[in-house]
């Protein structure tokens, strides 16, 4: 008890435990130098917004690479986790954040929309997704996620005269309260069942109390809800494509991307350590693999089908982005019974942010003022038109097909073989089926880019940043789906515990 | 020349791809731009060509086992390694790829006008994709090279095809791609087996086949596997009721791609049965040998019958395939060494003669905008060498003796009757109907008076298209006359893929 108590010698920040928080401290004081720029009325302040975020990330990027591989240790108390999992995982949403910015400034020019103010939004996001993907504590948890989400609430409705951009803001931050209030109650129920919030604290207590509390149960169930909605699966997705049609097209590419892996990789934090998914003997797990199992499936047929219809590219990768949530359940499914289950997750995310960057990016540019020149047909003749545009947009495509050689059949690979190790051999049928079905509508931009004459001649603007963004992307997912051995150590040691 | 001999096949199989880089780097405006990346591209595959031959030649026929093995680590926590090698089966395989690409390469000189580079380089590309496909020995190497493959061939039905060509790129990539992605699962589902009875990951397809493969009947894992694979592989061939999307790609392809589809594509098919279904789950193979001979008779048959009612020349070369590769699997499934000398060597054979008629009526498109036989007629007046080369390549597919066709047909029919004498009784029958169909058609089209007056200023076969036609004409005649130029080559690979068969 005594401990417990803050008391100054608690709050001594060792070196080790200061490098490894450096990041974290980087991107906090980086985002408020960012909105000071906001502040002056100088006309240059956009740049230099853009700048100072770029700076604080690759800043960042450096610190987090300096203790790469560092024993893990504990900040806070317990409450942060700084080992080999959260560093990937900053790492991954750093590089994100400063792909994502950099392909931001020339779109949100093109659109009327630039304010510095967006920068400094972004990066406080960032903060709590980093924060959010190594929290060990239920409250940081929350706390990281709602600076997220409230980040991200503002940048949706960021196309502040657009209905259909105040739509999807709105829409967005009450289905997003709802689903904080159902996290933090599920959170509450947790601790009056057991007395702790801390993950690893409730771990062993999952792990010694196997029988069936139910009120752990419901708890179990609230905070999955919470987790499911941020992720989108099904019947939790009914806000996202609004959401991601609505939002400025840069916006969206950071949900798709940061959001999603930020959630996910918490989400994993979790599970992983609670042993949900570590074998099927306690009513809790059997219970727990069963609901994911039901959502896997329903999540990965229904963004598939109705990817579909989709005409509009924005809405076509919103449900297609959906759907690949669905394969990554299917990790969490055979997560704990087959040696490579957790380590999929980890590279799929990694291979989904990789190749949903490009192809946001490359919709960001081709788009015209006010999100026009999206649909599929706008794309016709692409291919030929911008030789290299139009390779890169075609090898995302088929990465996210999950056509070998690119990091998204890696991706696939090791959530399908995990799957069939695990024993859920008929899930990994079906997913492989719903698959299938995802083929049909990744080909359709090919078609159009590749097989259908232009109905306008319309040309593409490139600027420096975004050329390079895409340039990053398009060597990313070829080089790691060729040779992905790197990638899957690393998941591997971010994956175990 | 030490690096060249150790790296023979790799040389062989990614040749095509830095030519194509090579290809793409070229300057190609203008007419002469036009002109000299064509020549680049049959250089560059004359070039692949003959490596290739420089394989056949070292190749060591009394050999057992794999030859020109190279091993690398690739991804070593799955036991995935770049792991190529051949044997007799997959050398002639490679040799009628490479054989085949330069004559479809010059074949298409006057055909493409549009996007020249591009379909030049995918047809590189395809090459080597194919390629890689006969020579991997390990199962995710050959995974990826079969359905990167997809990829080109997409494309350039979908680009520079027909008007339907849209709808027949799609349907043919998801064909495809669901009976490979089933496939993919029974892989992972052998290589967890390879892991819990070996102790260790690997894709290597010489330890895949030390893997004991549960079986008890029709409902056990190794049935369901081998079902798995032999779904992917049927669509390739495809075999009856799966052809469906053939008629659509082969109609819809340019010239050089229904070429390649038919010549090749089709025998991966054939190759992957040989390679991975059979000796992977020999047990279930044997059980289910009855359906599949079944369903081969009946492609067979239904082939020739539906080819003999079609309008059109490329669709009822196109369905005469599916007559033919029926031919292929029921030798293969009736496992007996004659049998399957057969199978192997008319799947050459329908690269070669197929491969033929498709640049046939390619010719005689580029002159008439139309492949309906009612607009023809009388040709063999104003065309007599098209005339004389057509007729060639017509009995080659009919299977007169002499031709390369006889000596398949004739090696499958006397194999198979051994094993099962009605669907063999059957099959044969389908030979007749060939002949039918086959020897119809070319009456309507070249015989008898000019009806279309358009028909009556054709020109004959340029020297260019007499040179396309000519190495096909001699490789008609020297594989009908001397067959055991091919047979001898695989004899030995054949023994032991039949050893292997043993339960």
């Amino acid at each position: 008890m005594e401990d417990q108590l803050i008391k100054p010698q608690n709050l001594n920040l060792s070196r080790e435990q200061l490098a490894m928080l450096l990041p974290y401290l980087l991107v906090a004081v980086g985002a408020m130098v960012t909105l000071l720029a906001g502040v002056t009325r100088n006309a240059n302040n956009k740049l230099a917004a853009a700048g100072v975020g770029f700076l604080t990330i690759v800043a960042a990027l450096y610190s987090v690479t300096a203790v790469w591989g560092e024993p893990s240790i504990t900040l806070f108390g317990g409450m942060l986790a700084a080992d080999y999992s959260s560093g990937l995982f900053n790492a991954l949403l750093l590089g994100a954040t400063g792909l994502v910015l950099l392909s931001s400034y020339s779109y949100l020019e093109k659109e009327g929309i630039h304010y510095a103010e967006y920068y400094s939004l972004l990066l406080f996001s960032c903060l709590g997704m980093m924060l959010l993907a190594s929290s060990l504590d239920l409250i940081v948890l929350f706390v990281s996620l709602e600076v997220m989400s409230i980040g991200v609430y503002v940048l949706v409705g960021f196309r502040r005269t657009d209905v259909k951009s105040n739509e999807a803001a709105l829409k967005y931050f009450i289905l997003g309260s709802a689903a904080s209030a159902i996290l933090l109650f599920g959170i509450a129920l947790i601790y009056g069942a057991t007395g702790t919030m801390n993950i690893t604290e409730l771990a062993v207590i999952a792990k010694t109390n196997p029988a069936v509390n139910p009120l752990m149960s419901l708890a179990s169930v609230l905070v999955l809800a919470g987790f499911l909605f941020k992720v989108a699966t099904v019947p939790f997705h009914m806000w996202m494509p609004d959401v991601y049609e609505g939002a400025p097209t840069s916006v969206t590419n950071f949900m798709t991307t940061g959001l999603k892996a930020a959630a996910f990789a918490s989400f994993m934090r979790v599970f992983m350590n609670m042993g949900f998914g570590d074998n099927l003997t306690s009513t809790l797990n059997i219970g727990l693999h069963n609901v994911l199992w039901v959502i896997a499936l329903l999540t990965m047929f229904f963004g598939n089908v109705i990817a579909l219809t989709q005409r509009n590219i924005k809405r076509m990768l919103a449900y297609s982005s959906i759907a690949h949530t669905g394969y990554i359940v299917v990790g969490f499914i055979s997560g704990g019974r087959s040696e490579y289950g957790y380590t999929s997750i980890v590279v799929y995310l990694i291979a989904y942010v990789i190749m949903n960057i490009g192809a946001f990016t490359i919709v960001a540019l081709v788009g015209e003022r006010g999100d026009r020149n999206t649909d599929v047909q706008d794309y016709a003749g692409l291919g030929f038109r911008h030789p290299l545009l139009g390779f890169g947009m075609a090898v995302f495509m088929f990465s996210m097909a999950g056509i070998p050689p690119t990091v998204g059949f890696a991706g696939k690979y090791l959530i399908f073989s995990s799957a069939v190790q695990a024993g859920e051999t008929t899930l990994a049928i079906l997913a492989v089926l719903c698959s299938a079905i995802s083929a049909y509508y990744y080909l359709r931009v090919i078609v159009f880019m590749y097989m259908k004459d232009p109905i306008r001649d319309s040309r593409v603007a490139f600027t420096i940043p975004v050329t390079l963004v895409i340039f990053a992307a398009t060597v990313a997912t070829l080089s790691f789906g060729l040779f992905p051995s790197m990638l899957i150590h690393a998941a591997k040691k971010a994956a175990s515990i | 020349m030490e690096f060249i001999t150790n790296h023979l096949v790799s040389l062989v199989v990614f040749t095509p791809a830095i030519f194509a880089l090579i290809l793409a780097l070229l300057p190609g405006d203008g007419e002469t731009g036009k002109k000299l990346l064509k020549t680049a591209a049959i250089i560059f595959s004359l070039v692949v060509f003959l490596l290739s031959c420089v394989l056949y030649q070292t190749f060591d026929s009394t050999a057992t086992g794999f030859q020109f093995v190279e091993r690398h680590e690739w991804i070593s926590v799955f036991g995935i390694s770049y792991y190529i090698g051949i044997d007799g089966i997959s050398l002639l395989l490679i040799l009628l790829t490479t054989f085949l690409t330069p004559i479809v390469l010059l074949g298409s000189w006057n055909a493409i006008e549009q996007k020249l580079k591009a379909y030049l380089c995918l047809l590189l590309f395809l090459e080597t994709g194919m390629l890689g496909a006969f020579v991997a020995l390990d199962i995710i190497l050959f995974y990826g090279f079969w359905e990167a493959m997809l990829i080109p061939m997409y494309l350039l039905i979908g680009v520079w095809g027909g008007k339907e060509r849209i709808y027949a790129s799609t349907k043919f990539f998801l064909y495809t791609l669901v009976g490979s992605l089933l496939m993919l699962i029974a892989i992972f589902t052998l290589m967890s087996m390879h892991k819990a009875q070996l102790g260790a990951y690997s894709a290597a397809l010489t330890d895949l086949y030390k893997v004991k493969v549960p079986f008890n009947g029709f409902n056990s894992p190794q049935t369901w596997m081998f079902l798995a694979f032999a779904l992917a592989f049927a669509i390739k061939v495809p075999l009856f009721p799966l052809h469906t999307w053939l008629p659509d790609a082969h109609v819809q392809a340019p010239t050089a791609g229904s070429v390649i589809l038919a010549g090749v594509l089709l025998k991966l098919g054939g190759y992957g049965f040989i390679r991975f279904a059979f000796p992977l789950f020999p047990q279930a193979m044997h059980l289910l040998a009855p359906v599949f001979m079944g369903l081969s008779a009946i492609a067979i048959v239904y082939g020739a019958w539906v080819a003999m009612v079609q309008p059109d020349i490329k669709k009822l070369v196109a369905y005469s395939s599916v007559s033919h590769m029926g031919f292929v699997i029921l030798g293969l499934f009736s496992l007996n060494a004659i049998a399957v000398n057969g199978s192997i060597y008319q799947m050459l054979n329908h690269g070669i003669s197929t491969g033929g008629l498709f640049l046939i009526v390619g010719m005689i498109y580029e002159r008439r905008h139309t492949r309906e036989i009612s607009d023809f007629g009388g040709i063999t007046r104003v065309m007599p060498i098209f005339a004389v080369i057509f007729m060639i390549v017509t009995l080659s597919s009919i299977a007169l003796p002499g031709t390369n066709g006889f000596v398949g047909e004739f090696l499958i029919l006397l194999g198979a009757f051994q094993t099962h004498k009605i669907i063999t009784i059957v099959a044969a029958t389908g030979v007749i109907f060939g002949a039918i169909y086959m020897l119809w058609m070319f009456q309507r089209v070249m015989f008898g008076p000019i009806q279309n007056n358009e028909n009556k200023h054709l020109k004959d076969l340029s020297l260019r298209e007499i040179v396309v036609m000519a190495p096909i004409i001699v490789a008609i005649f020297v594989m009908g006359i001397f067959p055991n130029l091919f047979l001898s080559k695989m004899d030995v690979s054949v023994k032991a893929f039949l050893s292997q068969m043993k339960i």
